[in-house]
């Protein structure tokens, strides 16, 4: 096999895959064969800027994966440490949402392949976004304590509505009638545990009488650190829902105590 | 490959009636986000079907847009979009047919591309049917089954088909 003809052949065809459009004075639209999942190519403009030359998308590529995700998730958590990760390594720049890359003449074409293999790597955070069943979880709770729990004696998202008329710390369920309520919070993710949380301290640092009582929908799921911190405010925590049992033997001694 | 719609479905979905009240562009007012702007409208179809109409508009380049409807799956946190009318702003490939083009585009949701493992929505045709955002909002409302309840409604709540 001929290595010359073979090198000679790929770049010919590497070389014929990048084109350029003028669309204006210093204003190239680069044409690569690199694309996203859904066929649309990279989109790069080549701008001529004094002496150097600037590779920018535009802000296309984040434009592009807000068609699925959510914006503001491209800006938090672990999308944006990808994101980030992936510009540094590349040494792409963002402004705005726009990423570009500055380069002289003679860097062009390492310019570009960085710039590509930014963008590439960028649009891997809708790998990250996986179909969820919606999670019956909040319903089954509140069927769960209605089963439970006398009518008049429950109050599902409650707040303190002298110290707390904004509702910034809500109760799931409060269950009355006892010299001290319980306070029952239904904790599906991270972020409702941090809430509950919150919230406990909330309740302590206005004085307010109460138990608190937890039904994660999955331990399991939520951040260790997040669950340790909650430990050290809950009075009772129970795993989830499937503990059933054990939850309806400690509400009914709970509320026998009244 | 799982297919999350089938064609039958899809051509469903668009046909849906989707009604939007008098005046509903004034509730697409665009809010600034990273280099483009986004709005979006939830609108619920005659059979009960969840629809989001979104717009995208880069703040750079008055080509760079997308209109785009998009159907939630039921019981899922997961949408389609059915269709996506693109400006020209990047070269698009059909990957199985092969074909690629720099224009105007738009985007369909298709079984075949699911079935084959690729994106659902990895279809497109060039289009000549709009050159801006604005028009292409109006070919997605004449195209996908939308009903625009008219400005002044006579009793009986009149309303107009978008054709």
């Amino acid at each position: 096999m001929d290595v010359e003809h073979v090198q000679s052949l790929l770049r010919e065809k590497v070389t014929a895959e990048v084109r350029l459009f003028q669309e204006g004075i210093g204003r190239f639209r680069v044409l690569t064969p690199f694309c996203f999942d859904d066929g649309d190519s990279l989109a790069i403009v080549l701008l001529k800027r004094g002496e150097m030359w600037r590779l920018s998308d535009e802000g296309h590529t984040m434009m592009h994966l807000t068609y699925w995700l959510d914006e503001g998730n491209l800006r938090r958590g672990t999308r944006s440490t990808l994101i980030e990760n992936a510009l540094s390594a590349f040494s792409v720049s963002q402004s705005d949402g726009v990423l570009f890359i500055d380069a002289d003449e003679s860097q062009l074409g390492d310019a570009l392949f960085s710039f590509v293999q930014a963008l590439l790597k960028i649009t891997d955070v809708t790998y990250l976004s996986q179909e969820r069943v919606r999670s019956t979880f909040l319903d089954d709770f509140r069927s769960f304590l209605s089963a439970r729990v006398l009518e008049g004696r429950r109050t599902f998202d409650w707040h303190d509505p002298k110290r707390d008329p904004e509702r910034k710390y809500v109760v799931d369920c409060r269950i009355n009638g006892m010299a001290k309520p319980i306070f029952v919070f239904a904790l599906s993710n991270d972020d409702k545990v941090r809430d509950a949380t919150i919230g406990i301290l909330q309740f302590e640092k206005w004085g307010l009488p109460f138990h608190s009582l937890a039904i994660y929908e999955n331990q399991e799921d939520v951040n260790r650190k997040v669950v340790a911190r909650f430990s050290d405010v809950c009075e009772k925590q129970f795993s989830s829902l499937s503990a059933g049992e054990r939850i309806e033997r400690y509400l009914a001694e709970s509320m026998d105590v009244a | 490959m799982a297919i999350l719609l089938t064609d039958v479905q899809i051509a469903a979905l668009l046909q849906e009636p989707k009604r939007l009240k008098a005046g509903f562009r004034k509730s697409l007012r665009p809010r600034t986000k990273q280099g483009h702007t986004e709005a979006d409208l939830h609108v619920t179809g005659d059979g009960g079907s969840t629809f989001y109409l979104r717009i995208r508009q880069s703040t750079t380049n008055p080509l760079d847009f997308s209109v785009i409807l998009s159907h939630e799956l039921p019981n899922t946190n997961r949408t389609v979009n059915l269709r996506r009318y693109n400006g020209k702003s990047h070269e698009h490939a059909n990957k199985l047919e092969g074909t690629r083009f720099y224009d105007f585009h738009v985007h369909t949701a298709t079984q075949r591309y699911q079935a084959e493992g690729k994106h659902e929505e990895g279809y497109a045709e060039p289009t000549d049917r709009y050159a801006t955002s604005d028009e292409a909002l109006e070919c997605m409302l004449r195209e996908c089954g939308f009903v625009e309840e008219e400005t002044t409604a006579p009793a009986g709540g009149q309303i107009r088909l978008i054709l």
